[in-house]
């Protein structure tokens, strides 16, 4: 079978990444990052508290990561001209884009691997051995969960005409407010849609409440891996999720299963739903962008 | 019979209210060594940038090789090679990647290594474009425009940035490419090189192409002797009003 007629974009942009620094840097840094028992964890959790590291590795730096890695992807190759030459292959645009994000994700998804098995080898050794399935599958999941990533800031860097955009558009809008601030902003919309005030520390047990916060990829992706994890039907960190299910301890994180005891929970509120939020954003933006990108002037 | 190696009809670009390209009529035969001369800003980038998809016409029709430019687009490159002008190449990749990259993308057999030998950069092969200097940069492209044997070589300014030996090293590929058989289409502000490889040229001044033809038929046309030079030509139908953006920019 011949390869896709995007492969050599595709590895170059994965090469390109791969001989940079700042991608390895990041390998170690999600080590740090992620590297985080406690004795709670480890009481609910055993072995698997491992597991848990790297959900924590997959949130917050590895998302800061990926964008920083991919967010001039296009917007670069267009100001400095070297978009030329791939505009004069024989490609179509759309080709050009599904090529960035194949080869820079398998790019960001190098460093991050390395970073998982460092962790699993360190919480092997200091904890015992934990379910590979598990572990394969939060790995898994954060590898989609990086594609999404990618994808978005694919999307950002092909349809801005200059960097600074792209940037305010990314950090500012993706990072600080889907993925940092999500928690306050989601529950503000809901409050505004609904006019329920919510008591963080006391949430009404209103699925809207809890779809809303749920569709902030990172949300999302927390969802996801603490279903694997076994954890609790929630977007926040494995450990605050034990805090609230485990230690009884009130804190502001949403907890599905906390809020809606004994009461029927929504199915939508199913943690698989997440898998479908996580779709929405690696294909939804990237569309539109294509979209434009494809008709646009790009020189 | 084959279609025109380039064919353009009514072919426009509007930025807002400026004019960057007043409906343009040009064919270039194939097989042709083709001219685009004027001086900067007369519309010459604007019409490889269209020929090349990197922007869409406002209006107006163009064929590249018999194929439509824009929805096209794949066989169209398949068969073009492209030396654009102002670019950057992509500094951590050698030069043997940035020929994989077109190499292997039109699915060619060429040697990474007989190409850069053929625009002399073969010893720099494994190294950084990052490193390179303006003139290695502009043979490396080149170089990349050559991959595949096309049947059009489109080149934009391929002088810029070239010392003498690079200017002679074009024209040497320019003639070797025609003898193969490729039509040769490229664009320059600077006119002293163009007598010696035109087959034909046109000139486009603010937009409009206000002639075109061999050389001969040129001079006669503006009356002039035998051993004017296109920038006699130039001047002559411009009334020296280009002069300054000609050879300046």
């Amino acid at each position: 079978m011949a390869l896709p007629r995007w492969f050599p974009v595709a590895r170059k942009e994965a090469v390109a990444l791969l001989k940079s620094k700042g991608t390895w840097i990041l390998a170690p840094l999600l080590v740090v990052w992620g590297y985080g028992p406690t004795y709670e964890s480890w009481d609910v959790l055993g072995p698997n508290v491992t597991v848990g590291f790297v959900q924590v590795a997959g949130s917050i730096l590895l998302p800061l990561g990926v964008l920083l890695l991919t967010y001039r992807s296009i917007i670069q190759e267009r100001t400095s001209g070297s978009l030329k030459f791939l505009l004069g292959l024989p490609l179509t645009r759309t080709d050009i884009l599904i090529g960035k994000v194949f080869g820079r994700s398998v790019g960001a998804v190098l460093p991050f691997a390395l970073a998982t098995v460092i962790l699993g080898v360190i919480g092997g050794v200091k904890f015992g051995l934990f379910s590979p399935l598990r572990f394969i599958g939060v790995f898994l999941v954060t590898v989609l969960y990086i594609v999404v990533l990618v994808s978005v800031a694919t999307a950002a860097s092909a349809v801005t005409t200059s960097t600074v955009r792209v940037t305010g558009a990314l950090f500012g809008g993706f990072f600080l407010i889907l993925t940092l601030g999500w928690k306050r902003i989601g529950v503000s919309i809901y409050s505004a849609v609904t006019g329920n005030a919510v008591n963080p520390f006391e949430p009404p047990a209103d699925g809207l409440l809890f779809a809303i916060l749920r569709f902030s990829p990172g949300r999302a992706y927390r969802t996801v891996t603490n279903w694997i994890l076994g954890t609790g039907n929630s977007g926040g960190l494995y450990t605050s999720v034990i805090d609230v299910l485990y230690r009884g301890i009130s804190t502001n994180e949403y907890v599905v299963d906390a809020t809606f005891s004994g009461q029927l929970v929504p199915v939508y509120l199913h943690e698989s739903l997440g898998l479908v939020v996580l779709l929405f954003w690696g294909v939804v933006p990237l569309a539109l962008a294509g979209y434009r990108f494809k008709r646009g002037d790009l020189a | 019979m084959t279609p025109p190696a380039i064919e353009t009809d009514g072919l426009s670009k509007q930025y807002g209210e400026t004019v960057a390209l007043d409906a343009l009529n040009m064919t270039v035969a194939q097989g042709e060594v083709y001219g685009f001369l004027g001086p900067n800003g007369a519309g010459k980038s604007t019409t490889i940038n269209l020929l090349m998809n990197y922007i869409k016409p406002t209006s107006g029709t163009a064929r590249v090789l018999g194929h439509d430019p824009w929805n096209d687009v794949v066989a169209c490159h398949q068969r073009v090679g492209i030396c654009p002008d102002r670019f950057e190449t992509y500094e951590s990749l050698s030069a043997r990647r940035h020929l994989e990259l077109v190499i292997d993308t039109k699915r060619a057999d060429d040697d990474p290594r007989a190409l850069l030998e053929r625009v002399g950069l073969a010893d720099a092969i494994e190294r950084p474009a990052g490193e390179f200097s303006q003139g290695m940069e502009q043979r490396l492209a080149l170089a990349m425009s050559l991959v595949g044997e096309p049947d059009l070589l489109i080149l934009d300014e391929p002088f810029t940035g070239l010392d003498p030996h690079g200017v002679a090293l074009v024209r040497d590929v320019v003639e070797a490419e025609s003898e193969r058989g490729s039509t040769v289409f490229f664009s320059s502000h600077v006119l002293g090189q163009v007598d010696l490889v035109c087959d034909r040229v046109g000139i486009l001044y603010e937009g409009d192409l206000i002639v075109e033809g061999t050389l001969p038929a040129l001079r006669d046309t503006c009356d002039l002797s035998s051993d004017a030079t296109v920038e006699d030509i130039f001047m002559t139908l411009t009334d020296g009003s280009a002069h300054a953006g000609a050879v300046d920019a």
